[in-house]
């Protein structure tokens, strides 16, 4: 393992480190626009310049491997001038439109003009070379070639990541920019990253652009819940209303990226939200409080259970809740109602559209989870649907928006031959459109637990904000629930339950919040 | 309008593609390959190209805008090219191609009316030695001046 010292400071690396990814280990951030840790060099920005004794000239950091003994230094004077002199070559012909630009305050050419610039310009703005604004290049993204400063990574990312190589060069030397062929759009899912990527404002994103101010912005991390990928992700709000998602690294799961469908979920978060319980009575929606709802869902399925036996209540779990929730669902189903009618599907309408990349078929993030947790799936659900369409079952408790892949039509037909509907949602939809009772729980952002992706990875979603209007977190309300159905459970948040369900649910022996961390653990089996 | 070269062009095509080991190499002989049969470069004749090498119309629109050898605009009969680069400029290229302009009566990157000329400024064309220099067609004229430059052109049918 070669050693060298950075700055004075020793470090050790495995052999081929460069030195950029060296000092990094040492905390010491070189500046740099066109590396990015999941691309492939490129060495063209010259912003990672270091010196390196014995070397005649500065040398670029991002390209340059570490050997044994190398004295490396970042913070001279000579390093300082050469990385000001870079900088002031790349703004020479920017815009400097920060006031009406989107990347404003997470812009690394402000950033390091604060650091290493603050230099007058010496380039009046007329002598500027202009190029075209506000291109809507397809996909999510909007391209303003002016601010660009052609460092490639979007170049790279769709030459390496997609393949689809719809963004080059164009031109040369100071008429040089990015741009898609005329007539031939970004056209690949994963358009959201170049945004992410782009270290300037060139591109934008569609979606985002002039929603919010950056700093307004907090941040906290989570996971996708568009599909059993499970992309980690970095949900920002304000409020109590997501902006925006952008992927989280994860190596094992989504390295640095999201898919396009996965980077719009967060809106199911902010519109059509259930935030009133009601009950729907002769066709007509009665809103309710929690405290009068919640006796009546235990004693509809309470009364079912008693009197036509258990199997006259049933259970549909959702593969959108997470493991903490479904481990309380599965109880309440098995050990309190005793009924053999616990069912999810994780089966959803659509195409069920898959790349072999990111995106999976399975449009839900915790059906594995729910297989692990001994919550029948598939065939169990559409035995449960003809025992439901036989009008066999007397209470339903539902949870999630969406029954299966059935149609509007086919839940609101299958859901009215049982007299007592209660759903616990998140979304309108085809169940929220008929179901008796509706209580709204909480969404992604606003509650907290694990998912276990398709891999058996569990992974941690915290919540941001507090559960909006009069929408509760759901452990509370199934702990509630159950006790009202004989339990005494004593759980107190998602931690409390996960510690529960770790000691008696074999595939997560041995796991705990602080195992799993940020980066998810596997579970066994 | 769809493009396709002719059936020597196909064979010059189909021998280049023979010769390098990778697809991309191939970019630049097929363009000038293009520029033969199609007098230019047109957007129709780049996605007719990126689809025989399964490359991508950008890398190509990339590959021809990157070199002044490549018109992305059809040009006259005569493309007159002088070099503006360092040896030519110190040996008034600038003037040069100020006289061309005014005898033309069209700014570089220009045509005539006639359809006869077509002025471009071009990067070094590699003959530093007898600057300044201009190629007209594929034919080079060397040590430049005003009254060389017109005894070429007047002599041209």
């Amino acid at each position: 393992m070669p050693s060298l010292t950075i700055d004075g400071k020793a470090v050790d690396v495995p052999v081929g480190t460069t030195i950029i990814n060296a000092a990094e280990k040492i905390g010491i951030e070189i500046p740099r626009y066109c590396y990015h840790k999941h691309l492939s060099v490129a060495g063209n920005c010259r912003m990672c310049l270091v010196e390196v004794e014995k070397f005649p000239k500065l040398q670029t950091a991002c390209s340059t491997v570490v050997t044994d003994g190398m004295v490396v230094r970042t913070d001279t004077e000579k390093v300082r001038k050469a990385v000001t002199g870079v900088l002031e070559f790349l703004l020479i012909n920017h815009p400097i439109d920060c006031p009406i630009c989107d990347q404003a305050g997470e812009c690394e050419l402000q950033n390091y003009y604060m650091k290493f610039g603050l230099h007058k310009s010496r380039f009046a703005l007329e002598d500027k070379v202009r190029k075209k604004k506000v291109q809507d290049i397809g996909g999510q993204i909007v391209l303003d070639a002016e601010r660009c400063i052609l460092c490639s990574r979007c170049v790279r990312f769709l030459e390496e990541v997609t393949g689809t190589r719809e963004l080059q060069f164009f031109r040369r030397g100071d008429h040089s920019e990015i741009s898609v062929f005329p007539g031939r759009p970004l056209n690949n899912n994963y358009t959201g990253n170049l945004a992410d990527i782009c270290p300037v404002g060139a591109l934008t994103s569609k979606d985002f652009r002039f929603k919010c101010r950056v700093w307004f912005l907090k941040a906290f991390p989570s996971v996708c819940t568009g599909c059993a990928r499970g992309c980690n992700v970095e949900a920002f709000f304000k409020g109590d209303i997501l902006y925006r998602y952008k992927p989280r690294v994860n190596e094992a799961v989504n390295r640095a990226w999201m898919c396009d469908f996965g980077r719009l979920e967060y809106k199911k978060a902010n519109n059509a939200r259930l935030l009133v319980p009601f009950v729907r009575e002769d066709g007509r929606e009665k809103m309710m409080s929690w405290g009068g709802l919640l006796p009546q869902v235990a004693y509809r399925l309470k009364d079912a259970v008693e009197r036509e036996g258990p199997d006259a209540a049933a259970v549909i779990a959702s593969p959108q809740s997470s493991n903490e929730e479904l481990y309380l669902v599965r109880r309440i189903a098995s050990d309190l109602l005793g009924t053999k009618n616990l069912a999810f599907t994780s089966r959803v309408p659509g195409d069920g559209f898959s790349d072999g990349f990111l995106i999976r078929g399975d449009k839900n993030p915790n059906s594995r989870g729910a297989q692990l947790l001994r919550i029948p799936g598939g065939p169990a659900f559409d035995e449960l649907v003809v025992k439901i369409a036989a009008g066999k079952v007397r209470a339903l408790l539902l949870f999630g928006d969406v029954l299966g892949d059935l149609t509007q039509e086919e839940t609101a037909g299958l859901l009215s031959m049982v007299p007592f509907v209660a759903q616990a949602g998140t979304n309108e939809g085809p169940v929220s459109a008929v179901a008796t009772a509706v209580l709204p729980i909480a969404s992604v952002a606003e509650r907290g637990g694990t998912f276990t992706n398709h891999a058996g990875r569990v992974q941690r979603f915290h919540a941001g904000f507090p559960p909006r209007g009069k929408a509760k977190d759901t452990i509370g309300f199934l702990t509630s629930l159950a006790n009202r159905l004989g339990a005494g459970w004593a759980f107190d948040g998602e931690a409390s339950v996960f510690r529960a369900l770790a000691a008696t649910e074999g595939p997560f022996a041995g796991m705990s919040y602080e195992s799993i961390g940020s980066l998810g653990q596997e579970a066994k089996g | 309008m769809s493009v396709a070269f002719s059936d020597a062009g196909r064979k010059e095509f189909e021998r280049l593609l023979a010769r390098y080991p990778e697809k991309e190499a191939v970019i630049l002989p097929a363009l000038h390959l293009v520029q033969k049969e199609f007098g230019y470069v047109s957007d129709e004749a780049i996605v007719y190209i990126a689809g025989l090498l399964s490359v991508a119309p950008a890398q190509i629109e990339g590959v021809a805008t990157f070199y002044t050898m490549y018109n992305r605009k059809p040009v006259g009969k005569y493309h007159v090219q002088v070099c503006r680069n360092l040896s030519c400029s110190l040996m008034g290229a600038e003037h040069l191609i100020g006289h061309l302009s005014r005898k033309l009566g069209i700014e570089p990157g220009e045509t005539t009316p006639d359809g006869k000329f077509t002025l471009s400024e071009v990067e070094c064309l590699g003959s530093c030695g007898t600057a300044p220099v201009m190629q007209v067609n594929d034919e080079y004229h060397e040590n430049l001046t005003e009254e060389s430059i017109d005894a070429v052109l007047d002599g041209l049918p």
